[in-house]
């Protein structure tokens, strides 16, 4: 039962990826212009002068000047075997550029994955038992709050805090000492040392939105019949609330991991961005900018990739916690 | 040996600094405590068998430096890399001297121009190496042009190297002399060379970039295929680079003749880039040190430019003026300069404007092609801007009511071009619009002959001078009073260059328009010869095609056309100023273009402790700032703070 489940959703999932690869390069042709256009126009702002010709010369070698169907063809057949071609901008093998960052973004997504999960979980189940007490007030408010504030904005006046009054950078996720020496204890404590403060950043949000997600589910089954029988048989009080209606209100925990996937790529970009992680966000962010093609196009199609299999991870969760959804 | 330098320089009676040139007593040099004692270990040959006997002698700006520390400045994740090019320096044959006006000789020692201005002789430094320590000789200038940019390898030859349709003749005399030969006299080529553009002749060490070349590698493609590139330009561009692409910092073991080479590079994901000293650089101070002073370059990379105003106002950056340099940034850094410990640089504009308005003359709508054509059209539009309060309201007060082209100071100051119509007079534009048979609509708004409002898009993208944006709004309420209705149209920088430079289906458009004449530079504003010259692109693709593509323009246009050619062609600095003159003066007949204010400078920021940067630069692509300034004689004065 289970099995088929799982094999039919695997099979679901190649048309739709040969979709969504073609969309992808759609969407990164549909901007105007291509890379060159936009690496004139980036030169130009700061006032550096481009040699026309050679820009001519380069958009012909690219195959830029070739109908849309021909330069997919050329892209898509190369990613089938494995050649996601090559960045326009750093003259590199696209695969080389993802992976380089790819450690640093699960360690971030995971670490705020689980900062998000830690705070929600107890905090969401508090205000939901103790509805309407002032600890609930305060989670309620601080839950807003977070949910309210863009995580960039939290960044950029932590930064701010961090330089004016501390006199410390809060941006990036090593000491200069250790930023490009090789894997040791020292960087690994030095890693720890700066990356929680893009966690808890990046975390506020989602474990805002989580908490009253769990405290709204907590709330409509702890009034359930059943819940009531099981306290008139004598189960106490912290038994009961965690082997019933906390373990049906787990459901959206569980759905996160979906979402935490296609997380690791585009790992809130613009936080990124803003504190200057070395994670793969920025450069997402700056192939998209810059039209670099390739670069943008592995990234995309990786990140719907990891999506498609994210959702499929969590259904099959879901599933083995939940009988219900195995049965629809 | 005597160089034509009287006919070379720009200002007459500095000739005598080529007296630099003097070999040096190589015994009696000196060099950083890092080298010696890397030479100490037998890690590097002595001093003076790493520059040789002929390095250039640099007299420092103030005083002779002390070895040590790092100059940090702050990097873009993307597309900065010509940022780093500005540092280092673009270590052409020739270059630019402090002041902007004269082109000094830089990896030659020396160079002669025939009177004729055909044949350029260049005399390269005895014993000067390559950052790996191999010898730089006259074969690697004749790889450098014969077989990368004669040969097309990876790129058209660029127009620099052709004369009369013909491809420059390079010859190697001896080792360590090479003769370039043009067709037709080209006056202009010193100043193309000193222009980051023009690296190309000493860009690439023979000895390390043939292995990339076919030609000389039969087994190109096992290298290729080992390295997972898409061919051998692909590696070859990725391995040497090219002169303002990013994998030019991005490969640490490609010979170089900069101060610094790059033991971090600048790749796709890095969060900065380190370059430290080149033992083997080919510039001593006038007390026999080996330049660099400054240990190493340090460029955090920062994606957003607001994080770099942060890092400046922590004081962790020692100089900056790309990026930091808006007006908008100015009062915030001015506030923090005690906590920061820097000083404002100024950028000194080279002349014109930062905002001409470019009417397209060359529309495709014949009914606004002909209005535009118009000049006393373009006169009303001039007459019917109010400058004073542009400048007051959206420049906060900064400027001058100017047209276009160089300074009252600059000798190619053209009084006529510069100051034309420029008094608010809406009643003599309300005037010349009534004579051209521009009724006036029920709205105010005057109607075309066929009855269309006269109604038309400026486009400008906003991200590139946000300030362009508010002067263009205040413009177009103050065409509202002679009835001319212009709205601005902000675009999207790449959708911009499409519509405008490359479609030519824009109305009218703006543009920065910093301008000097000097050789080097294109005078886009008067003659339409570059894709910036938006009022009349078929005409640039006419000019730049020879004829077989865009439309062929007006006599006007063509005789300037041929003057600037002549003009690039002239060698003598007075003869080819007339003739940038001649040009001028034709422009300021047809005043085709107009601006509203002087380019002001910008300021950028250096830490007080750096000594030998001087108070204020020339701010120009072409120069290209600060490298003429030699950032390789700067030195700390006082220790360096933020360490």
């Amino acid at each position: 039962m289970l099995l088929a489940f799982i094999v039919r959703r695997i099979l679901w999932t190649v048309p739709f990826l040969i979709a969504v690869s073609l969309v992808s390069f759609a969407l990164i042709q549909a901007p105007p212009g291509d890379y060159l256009t936009s690496f004139a126009a980036t030169l130009a702002a700061s006032g550096d002068e481009v040699d026309q010709g050679r820009l001519e010369a380069l958009r012909e070698r690219y195959g830029l000047d070739q109908p849309f169907l021909v330069q997919y063809w050329r892209w898509i057949s190369g990613v089938l075997q494995g050649d996601f071609g090559i960045s326009f901008e750093w003259q590199q093998p696209v695969a080389n550029l993802i992976w380089e960052r790819m450690g640093l973004s699960v360690c971030l997504a995971l670490g705020t994955l689980l900062f998000t999960w830690a705070v929600a979980f107890p905090v969401g189940i508090y205000s939901a038992v103790r509805k309407y007490s002032i600890g609930d007030y305060v989670a309620t408010t601080f839950g807003f709050i977070g949910l309210a504030t863009p995580n960039f904005l939290i960044a950029l006046v932590l930064m701010y805090i961090g330089v004016i009054y501390f006199g410390s950078d809060v941006s990036g996720l090593f000491s200069e000492e250790y930023q490009n020496a090789p894997w040791s204890w020292g960087k690994v404590l030095d890693l720890l040392a700066h990356l929680w403060i893009p966690v808890i950043i990046l975390g506020t949000s989602s474990s805002a939105s989580l908490i009253r997600i769990m405290r709204a589910n907590l709330l409509d089954e702890l009034h359930k019949p059943y819940v009531v029988t099981a306290r008139a048989k004598g189960l106490s009080e912290f038994t009961l609330l965690m082997r019933y209606p906390v373990r049906l209100a787990l459901n959206p925990f569980v759905s996160t991991i979906g979402w935490a996937f296609p997380q690791l790529i585009s790992g809130a970009v613009i936080t990124a961005f803003v504190l200057s992680l070395p994670t793969s966000g920025p450069l997402l962010l700056q192939a998209l900018l810059a039209q670099d093609m390739y670069l943008a196009g592995a990234f995309i199609l990786l990140l719907c990739s990891l999506t498609v299999v994210g959702m499929l991870v969590s259904d099959i969760l879901l599933a083995l916690i939940d009988p219900r959804v195995r049965y629809q | 040996m005597t160089p034509r330098r009287s006919l070379l320089s720009l200002s007459v009676g500095c000739a005598l600094a080529l007296g630099l040139v003097a070999p040096v007593a190589a015994q009696n040099a000196h060099e950083a405590p890092s080298l010696a004692q890397r030479v100490g270990r037998g890690e590097l040959p002595p001093l003076a068998q790493r520059i040789g006997s002929q390095p250039e002698v640099i007299t420092p700006l103030e005083r002779v430096g002390t070895y040590g520390g790092r100059l940090r400045f702050g990097l873009r994740g993307s597309s900065d890399h010509n940022h780093i090019l500005r540092v280092v320096g673009p270590q052409g044959l020739v270059r630019w001297d402090q002041q902007y006006t004269r082109i000094v000789p830089n990896v030659a020692r020396s160079f002669e121009v025939s009177d004729d201005a055909r044949v350029f002789t260049f005399h390269l430094r005895q014993g000067m190496r390559w950052s790996d320590g191999t010898p730089f000789t006259a074969d690697d200038v004749l790889f450098n042009m014969e077989d990368v940019v004669l040969a097309g390898a990876l790129a058209p030859t660029p127009p620099r190297y052709r004369a009369g349709g013909q491809n420059v003749r390079v010859e190697k005399l001896d080792a360590h002399t090479v003769r370039f030969t043009f067709a037709e006299p080209y006056g202009d080529f010193l100043a193309e060379l000193a222009s980051p553009l023009g690296q190309h002749p000493v860009l690439y060490a023979k000895h390390y970039c043939s292995q990339f070349l076919p030609k000389y590698n039969p087994n190109v493609a096992d290298l290729v295929r080992a390295a997972n590139a898409a061919d051998w330009q692909n590696l070859f561009m990725a391995r040497c680079g090219d002169i303002e692409i990013p994998s030019r910092w991005g490969n640490p073991e490609r010979p170089t003749l900069d101060p610094w080479v790059v033991r971090e590079p600048y790749v796709g994901g890095a969060t900065r880039v380190v370059m430290v000293r080149n033992p083997y650089f080919w510039q001593v101070d006038t007390a026999g040190n080996q330049l660099p002073y400054i240990d190493e370059l340090f460029a955090p990379i920062a994606q957003d430019v607001q994080s770099l105003v942060l890092e400046a106002i922590a004081g962790r950056i020692d100089f900056q003026i790309r990026h930091l340099d808006a007006p908008s940034n100015r009062p915030v850094l001015a506030q923090n300069r005690d906590r920061g410990g820097y000083r404002f640089v100024e950028a000194s504009s080279v002349g014109g404007t930062n905002m001409v308005i470019n009417l397209n003359l060359t529309h495709r709508d014949p009914e606004w092609r002909r209005l535009f054509n118009t000049r006393d059209f373009r006169v009303a539009l001039s007459l019917g801007m109010d400058r004073k309060a542009v400048i007051e309201t959206a420049l906060l007060g900064e400027g001058e009511p100017w047209q276009n082209g160089p300074f009252e100071n600059h000798p190619n100051f053209h009084r006529r071009l510069a100051t034309q119509y420029l008094d608010y007079n809406q009643a003599e534009a309300n005037r010349l619009l009534d004579g051209l048979g521009l009724r006036r609509g029920p709205d105010g708004i005057r109607l075309l002959p066929s009855g269309k409002p006269l109604r038309f898009k400026v486009d400008v993208i906003p991200t590139l001078q946000p300030e362009q944006v508010d002067m263009l709004q205040l413009i177009s309420q103050q065409w509202r009073r002679i009835g001319v209705a212009m709205d601005v149209n902000p675009l999207e920088r790449t959708f911009f260059y499409q519509r405008t430079s490359e479609g030519n289906e824009h109305d009218a458009a703006v543009w920065g328009g910093q301008a000097s004449w000097v050789p080097g530079e294109i005078p886009q504003q008067i003659v339409p010869v570059h894709h910036d010259s938006r009022w009349g692109i078929p005409w640039v693709q006419w000019y730049r095609s020879g004829g077989a593509q865009g439309e062929e323009p007006p006599a006007s246009v063509r005789e300037r056309m041929r003057l600037y050619d002549q003009a690039r062609a002239t060698v003598d600095p007075d003869a080819r100023r007339a003739l940038m003159i001649r040009v001028a003066d034709i422009a300021a007949e047809e005043f085709e273009v107009f601006s509203v204010s002087k380019a002001l400078p910008t300021y950028g920021i250096v830490s007080t402790g750096l000594g030998n940067v001087p108070q204020a630069m020339p701010s120009s692509w072409y120069y290209p700032t600060p490298a003429p300034t030699l950032p390789q004689a700067w030195f700390w004065a006082t220790p360096q703070r933020g360490r």
